[in-house]
């Protein structure tokens, strides 16, 4: 239930329906997040994998049912979403870094505008954070002069620099060049070790079975299937998981 | 034939002749102060439509139906109706009431008409420049805002700090045009007898009784002020698309 501490994320017969009811693009899911956990969240297209992890922060409003953060119901009116949306990181397919910002401004802005950093504070935050993923260097260029894995470790690093509780990847790598993945995914993974609490919408069948604890596989808006890497890849138990795993596999 | 004609335009200096600017050296210093006249008049219109366009933008993209509405009215009736009826409303009805105190801009423009003229021609203008920036709000990808919000900026912050920076971007070379039509628009200010070109023409016209020259002259100021501008913003407009790839 929503009120349980052991969670992080509680979600409870979560719909989302687009015009007007015409498209359910969330059919009455529930999914329990522990801290600490990595879930990566699978499925074929328009199966509703963006739509719930969009929801998690609220980018989508749900049409019924509650999202608890920390036990709070982000649904429930006179909840001040922006302050929870500090504790959650999110990172986009296509990074939405700022392009009229630095490197190092687009980290800093929302510690400092948020007034959680002094500039000072923040600055060395950012460098640091940087530092650990290996674009120190890239502090004072502008985004369009990244490469995509570039882009995306800054995005990372942007989110990372509000120290959230929870991070939420919506395919992170999908629109990369096949030899910039692994630098994103090597990020990931070492945040995933460090303890962070992940929720990664992913085509990387790989990343999902190495670094998940849980896997969920959606279609046509439902959460058919849940388990464990190895329950899930060897031997699920729903026909239609069995078909996407042997499609993608 | 015809070469009798084209000469007799040069040397007869009738007073319908479309060629006499025999008035130029008695009056050039009034139509230079009508042309200085007509350019402050049309960048200040410009300048002080910004702000209530900015808020009419916000106002067009709110959530709030109502919102919405009011913002899209004032839109349409600015935009649907001649600027000329809108300078009468304005002049004879509001500052009717309010009065205004008189003194002069610049040592030539005389505070009582200008300001009621610069009103009305900023409640006009800010209807347009609103659906400019709406539009430049609108390029700005939907994701920069996601980005800002899920970093806990509120709507205001991220308007502020990430979509307004970037739509002024592609919203200067459309605000530059606003200004030269504002340099054309203007010249309905000279029912109001207010000392732009138009004014200026009509005068010298009346007070040497050459009726076609002044207007002329008039139309080859207008001409020369916009034409080369608009090349100008077209070319700064390709230049700054073609940066945006990279
Ligand atoms: N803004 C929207 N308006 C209408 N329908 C939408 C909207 N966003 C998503 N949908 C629909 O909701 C369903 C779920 O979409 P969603 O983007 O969550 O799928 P997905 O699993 O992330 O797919 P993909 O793997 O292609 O990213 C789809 O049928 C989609 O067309
Ligand atoms: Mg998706």
């Amino acid at each position: 239930m929503g009120t349980n501490t052991d969670y992080i994320i509680s979600v409870e017969d979560l719909v989302k329906e687009y015009n007007g009811g015409k498209v359910v693009a969330l059919d009455h899911c529930s999914l329990n997040v522990k801290k600490g956990q990595v879930i990566a969240i699978i499925g074929p297209s328009g199966s509703g994998k963006s739509t719930m992890l969009r929801s998690l922060n609220l980018l989508e409003e749900p049409t019924s049912g509650k999202i608890y953060f920390n036990v709070i119901d982000l649904t429930s009116k006179g909840v001040d979403i922006n302050k929870h949306r500090q504790k959650i990181g999110m990172v986009f397919q296509h990074f939405n870094l700022f392009p009229h910002k630095t490197v190092l401004e687009n980290i800093t802005m929302a510690p400092v505008t948020l007034k959680k950093q002094t500039e000072e504070e923040s600055k060395e935050t950012a460098l640091n954070l940087l530092e650990r993923v290996g674009l120190i260097d890239k502090a004072y260029e502008y985004p369009n002069m990244l490469s995509g894995g570039q882009k995306q470790r800054i995005a990372i690093v942007r989110a990372l620099a509000m120290e959230p509780e929870v991070m939420l990847f919506d395919e992170p790598t999908s629109a990369l060049d096949p030899e910039m993945v692994g630098e994103v995914l090597d990020v990931m993974k070492e945040l995933a070790a460090e303890g962070m609490t992940m929720i990664v919408v992913t085509h990387e069948m790989g990343f999902a079975r190495e670094v998940a604890d849980e896997i969920i596989f959606m279609s046509d808006g439902r959460i058919i299937e849940r388990g464990s890497p190895v329950q899930i890849f060897e031997n699920p138990e729903n026909q239609r998981t069995k078909n996407f795993i042997d499609k993608v596999l | 034939m015809f070469w009798d004609w084209w000469q007799s335009l040069f040397v007869d200096m009738s007073s319908a002749n479309f060629f006499n600017f025999s008035f130029l050296p008695r009056y050039g210093y009034a139509v230079i102060q009508g042309v200085e006249y007509t350019l402050i008049l049309s960048v200040i219109s410009v300048l002080m439509a910004v702000l209530p366009a900015l808020l009419l933008a916000t106002m067009r993209l709110s959530k709030n139906k109502a919102v919405r509405c009011i913002s899209g009215a004032y839109i349409a009736a600015f935009r649907s109706t001649p600027i000329l009826v809108q300078l009468m409303i304005i002049y004879y009805g509001v500052f009717s009431i309010i009065t205004v105190p008189k003194f002069m801009i610049f040592g030539f423009i005389d505070s009582t008409r200008f300001i009621p003229g610069v009103t009305a021609l900023a409640l006009n203008s800010s209807a347009y420049v609103a659906e400019i920036f709406r539009a430049g709000i609108l390029a700005v990808d939907s994701g920069q805002m996601e980005a800002a919000r899920s970093l806990g900026l509120s709507q205001f912050q991220s308007m502020r700090l990430v979509i307004l920076p970037q739509a002024v971007k592609n919203v200067l070379p459309a605000l530059a045009n606003e200004v030269i039509t504002m340099v054309k628009e203007s010249s309905v200010c000279m029912v109001l007898g207010m000392a732009e070109i138009m004014f200026t023409a009509q005068t010298i016209g009346g007070s040497t009784m050459i009726s076609i020259g002044p207007y002329m002259l008039a139309a080859f100021i207008y001409f020369v002020i916009t034409y080369p501008t608009s090349k100008v913003i077209e070319r700064i407009e390709r230049r700054m698309r073609r940066g945006d790839k990279h």
